[in-house]
């Protein structure tokens, strides 16, 4: 998501006459694209911006700060940074900078002018804490032409909000409800990536998979929209593989499943947050299925698309997670044989539920856990890999490893690909490999 | 914590039930909810919000949540001390603590509750009367036995700790022990997620499938 927000404020950025340097000393105009998800994630925006203000005494320097942001943090952060605003008032950036002047910003400035701007602001602000708006110009946001990054991999939301309200997380207050992009917008942006050859398309959301359920039926629900995807797909005749994160698996439907299986360029790799394997940590964690809907699930997927990896998220440490618990989780670990898990430790985010509760697995605790659940997914993980050798996959070549003499690339599953070759010709396209190592996280073979 | 989703809707009425707990009756604007889901509420500009199940049945013309005060809590006591025509900020409805009309017609229901954790059953009984349930609430005073008397005949079961006043002596995990409930009942727990966790493995050890239980903890 930080991806797609990042390719879409680039743009904005640039037509304003600004141009991106990577020396962050010669900037002129600096700005962060928070991240709620964890604590860290927003100490590392106040120790930034603090460097950044000491910078002023100097140099004039604008600053800016948007992306998924509490409301208790925002107000704070409008002291700080010149400028703050929800991702969805994008378009209104090049207005709000012209309030201080591109030219001179206003921390050398100072007139009467901009002080009282950013006064009103802060007190509007202030004013508002109780109703920040966080959606309102969603719709503007997703109208902003992307610069993507890459010429073949491209991010594309359809969703933003979530309305599920997990225990552990902050979003529902960052991110606002969930608000589903028109579907013409997406097919349209689908087919303009399709038309310029890019080979991986992610569609994005909080809950991509409960698309189209805030529109009350006026709005294709999201297997529709996989379908018209996969449609798009078949009339170009072209190899591409379309993707998306992160899907919730309550909404998680077999109809889903079954358009995946059904349409070759629909991605037969999905990326599901089980969080936890046990109906308790479940329940605490306000996620709304049990280890046995979610098996459900995984059973339907292997039926239906055997040749599918399976991703997932798992949070160790939980509040209240006894030893009991945390062994249930190894053993779905075990059970659903995951090709990848993203393991966190779980860590306090301000303004979540689980942030009134007592943090109370000690950090050793958290750490020993996520060690011990990382070591089953490296057994899991390779012993999937090892069934990958002697077999030939088609691999998007990435780019190219740090030592020159190989390429990286992926599955359309996935899964990490090292390839001796030098050939920068080769990157961005899909290439046969055929699989002769298996290591614990990826495999490595020659190009066929 | 408030988002621009939060709408004003203006107070109605405070009542006590305990020295501990009372209702908020608050205008209903239109809003359109299902039985069992919650809202996220506070007072207007206050950027803590909390969570409450919402009391009232869907087909009444104002919205009702159940607070217990919490002593050291930062919304109850302020909610507390609203007053007719004080102003509530409302963000909802939202959850998924509901019964579809093609389950409540073929399905026998057991709500489990926990003090305040009544609140979404209160609303699910009002709403659906035809449905076939029993509702067990464990307590601990039979004072805390909220407006029990909206229920029909029967089908309410206190569950006191503190003395015999009750229906049951004991906790609702001691009543369950005891009342095994049919293995293809659809159990309903809401409150604490201590209760939840031990009437979870009573029912389990009792034959139930996990797919027949449904949790709401309050937190």
């Amino acid at each position: 998501m930080n991806m797609s927000d990042s390719e879409r404020t680039r743009p904005v950025i640039e037509r304003m006459g600004y141009s991106w340097t990577d020396n962050e000393e010669e900037a002129d105009l600096l700005g962060v694209l928070a991240c709620s998800v964890r604590q860290k994630a927003i100490d590392k925006v106040y120790s930034r911006i603090h460097k950044w203000n000491k910078r002023k005494d100097r140099q004039n320097l604008l600053t800016f700060l948007t992306g998924c942001i509490l409301p208790a943090d925002k107000v704070k952060f409008m002291k700080l940074f010149d400028i703050v605003f929800p991702m969805s008032e994008l378009q209104q950036l090049p207005e709000m900078i012209s309030q201080y002047g591109i030219v001179t910003p206003v921390s050398l400035q100072q007139s009467q002018e901009n002080i009282d701007y950013r006064n009103d602001r802060l007190k509007d602000l202030k004013q508002k804490a109780g109703s920040l708006k966080l959606n309102e110009h969603i719709f503007d946001f997703w109208h902003v032409d992307p610069e993507y990054t890459s010429h073949f991999e491209a991010f594309v939301p359809i969703q933003n909000g979530c309305d599920k309200f997990c225990t552990f997380c902050a979003v529902p207050y960052t991110r606002g409800r969930e608000v589903s992009r028109p579907s013409k917008e997406i097919l349209d942006e689908v087919q303009s990536l399709i038309d310029r050859d890019f080979k991986s398309i992610t569609l994005l959301g909080q809950n991509v998979n409960s698309y189209g359920l805030d529109k009350n039926g006026d709005e294709i629900g999201f297997p529709e929209l996989l379908e018209k995807i996969g449609k798009l797909g078949n009339k170009s005749g072209k190899e591409f593989w379309v993707y998306f994160t992160s899907p919730h698996p309550r909404d998680m439907t077999d109809e889903v499943i079954e358009v995946i299986a059904q349409y070759p360029n629909l991605a037969k790799q999905i990326h599901i947050p089980v969080q936890a394997g046990d109906d308790k940590m479940l329940i605490r964690m306000n996620r709304k299925y049990s280890v046995d809907d979610f098996r459900k699930i995984i059973k339907t997927i292997r039926e239906l698309i055997p040749e599918a990896t399976i991703f997932t998220d798992i949070i160790v440490g939980f509040t209240g997670e006894t030893d009991e618990q945390f062994e249930n989780t190894r053993k779905i670990m075990h059970e659903f044989e995951f090709n990848m898990a993203y393991i966190a430790q779980y860590s306090v985010r301000p303004g979540a539920v689980s942030s009134r509760w007592e943090d109370d697995v000690p950090v050793k605790t958290k750490k020993q856990r996520f060690h011990k659940l990382t070591e089953d997914l490296t057994r899991v993980s390779h012993e999937q890999n090892k069934k990958m050798l002697g077999k030939t996959y088609r691999v998007l070549i990435r780019g190219k490893e740090r030592n020159q003499k190989y390429l990286a690339g992926l599955t359309e599953g996935k899964i990490n690909v090292r390839v001796p070759s030098a050939d920068d010709s080769l990157i961005g396209k899909i290439v046969d490999v055929k699989i002769n190592i298996a290591t614990e996280f990826s495999v490595a073979g020659e190009i066929v | 914590m408030a988002t621009d989703y939060h709408k004003t809707h203006r107070v109605e009425e405070v009542k006590d039930l305990t020295p501990s707990a009372y209702i908020v009756r608050f205008q209903k604007n239109g809003m359109q909810f299902q039985a069992g889901q919650n809202l996220n509420l506070g007072l207007k500009g206050d950027t803590e919000k909390r969570d409450y199940s919402i009391y009232s049945p869907e087909q009444n013309e104002f919205l009702e949540v159940l607070i217990k005060e919490i002593t050291t809590g930062l919304v109850s006591k302020k909610l507390r001390r609203l007053q007719e025509g004080d102003e509530l900020e409302v963000d909802g409805p939202f959850g998924f603590f509901t019964i579809s009309g093609e389950s409540r017609k073929k399905n026998k229901f057991l709500f489990i509750a926990s003090g305040s954790g009544i609140a979404p059953f209160h609303s699910l009984a009002l709403s659906y009367p035809e449905m076939d349930y029993q509702l067990i609430h464990g307590i601990r005073n039979s004072d805390e036995a909220y407006e029990r008397k909206h229920y029909a005949n029967g089908k309410y079961i206190s569950c006191v700790t503190a003395d015999k006043s009750g229906d049951f002596h004991g906790r609702v995990t001691d009543y369950l022990k005891q009342n095994p409930p049919d293995k293809d009942t659809l159990c309903y727990l809401c409150g604490n997620v201590n209760m939840i966790y031990d009437a979870f493995d009573i029912l389990k050890e009792q034959g139930l499938p996990s797919s027949n239980l449904f949790a709401e903890v309050y937190f």
